[in-house]
């Protein structure tokens, strides 16, 4: 039995799931979904252990990590990169990374057509990402980036197209999505806005393999290098920034 | 506009108290001034005015200190910082974004981090007790912040 924990700190929610992959299948074991603004570090490892004891099981059955990489709140992803990597390496397994926009896309994959994800970066800005999803499952279209709220309605209002909008971003910004899209915007409802242990399981599912990597391949996504990575990327240097953070593109 | 005249550490008490009232969600007030011009004292009023029991002492050591109230206050002190990445480190903007009420002293040092719309507070040492404090808006909210503040420091009556 291939059991994966799983979980997500790059938003208010702490979203834990526990479940068993098996080539494409996904059996869910558990799923713990706590809201946890600004607590996320002293809430993750209690919810994760009750995930398990839900499952019936303890961290030592696990025989992979799995974590959402941001883009999200700094400090949250950083949380819950660096808890994966702890759990990993004292349990010799591997890691994955999911995309936190991906699973927040997730939870609304009953929809067919595009699902536009506005997570929240703070200071003005928003973590864009478009997919369509549709019966033979979902397809990213776009990198994780930073960018201007408005600028990211503008490109999604040229398509032409209704997209079903998502992610803790609106909270800030959907008045401008709404303005700029107009018909085309269709909000998501807002207990949708966050990511689920149950989307996370189905997000690493739908990759198809079951592999993880080594604990120190796995790379947080921030979107906003510092000016020291800025420089050290734009000479040209090492293809892992010392701090292992990746930026825009990096590998995950 | 006119700055407000603070005559002893007790005015300025009273003062902090009125601007604790008056604070909103996510607002946030940059405190400039010298040693022993009264910035620790002016938080210490506003935390009173958000009812908060904690005693407040200055976050020099701290970097942040968060007291629990009404709203969260947030209160920083950004002098030993050495580069603006490490505003990252504090969760500097998940701070100020996190629906509590937030004082940056030597937030002179990172002008680029600070949001646009913030109440600039100024204090000046005049004389041995004299003080006043000078208040910049840069944005909506915090022109009519530094509006509402100044008219209830004009307003008088007991202090509350």
């Amino acid at each position: 039995m291939r059991v994966v924990l799983c979980f997500d700190t790059a938003t208010e929610r702490v979203a834990v799931g526990v479940g068993v992959l098996d080539g494409g299948g996904l059996e869910v074991l558990a799923s713990r979904d706590v809201d946890a603004p600004r607590a996320a570090l002293s809430v993750l490892l209690p919810t994760v252990r009750e995930a398990l004891a839900q499952a019936g099981l303890t961290v030592g059955d696990c025989r992979m990590i799995a974590v959402g990489r941001g883009p999200g709140s700094f400090t949250g992803v950083r949380i819950g990169v660096a808890t994966a990597k702890g759990i990993a390496r004292g349990l010799g397994v591997s890691l994955r990374g999911v995309g936190t926009l991906d699973a927040v896309a997730r939870r609304a994959a009953g929809h067919v057509g595009l699902v536009g994800v506005v997570g929240d970066a703070m200071r003005g800005e928003v973590y864009p990402a478009l997919l369509r999803c549709g019966p033979e499952g979902v397809a990213r279209l776009s990198p994780d980036r930073v960018a201007d709220p408005r600028e990211v309605a503008t490109e999604w209002a040229s398509l032409q197209e209704s997209v079903l909008l998502t992610g803790n971003g609106l909270a800030k910004h959907g008045g401008v999505f709404g303005e700029v899209m107009g018909s085309n915007a269709v909000f998501a409802s807002e207990d949708l806005w966050a990511p689920t242990g149950v989307a996370l399981l189905e997000a690493l599912a739908s990759e198809g393999s079951c592999e993880g990597v080594g604990p120190g391949e796995i790379l947080p996504v921030y979107t906003r290098l510092s000016d020291a990575e800025e420089r050290e990327r734009a000479s040209g240097g090492a293809c892992a920034p010392p701090s292992g953070v990746a930026g825009p593109g990096g590998r995950p | 506009m006119s700055p407000i005249t603070s005559s002893s550490p007790r005015d300025t008490l009273r003062f902090g108290r009125r601007l604790g009232a008056l604070l909103r969600a996510d607002d946030v007030v940059t405190l400039s001034g010298d040693l022993g011009a009264g910035k620790t004292c002016l938080v210490k009023g506003v935390a009173e005015g958000l009812g908060i029991l904690d005693p407040v002492t200055s976050p020099t050591f701290n970097i942040l200190l968060v007291h629990r109230g009404r709203l969260t206050l947030n209160h920083f002190d950004l002098y030993r910082l050495d580069r603006a990445e490490q505003l990252e480190d504090i969760d500097f903007f998940g701070s100020l974004e996190s629906g509590g009420a937030s004082f940056v002293e030597w937030g002179e040092r990172f002008p680029e981090a600070l949001p646009a719309d913030h109440m600039a507070v100024t204090i000046t040492i005049t004389g041995d007790d004299q003080r006043t404090l000078e208040l910049v808006g840069g944005g909506p909210r915090s022109e009519s912040l530094a509006e509402a503040w100044r008219a209830a420091c004009a307003a008088g009556g007991d202090g509350r």
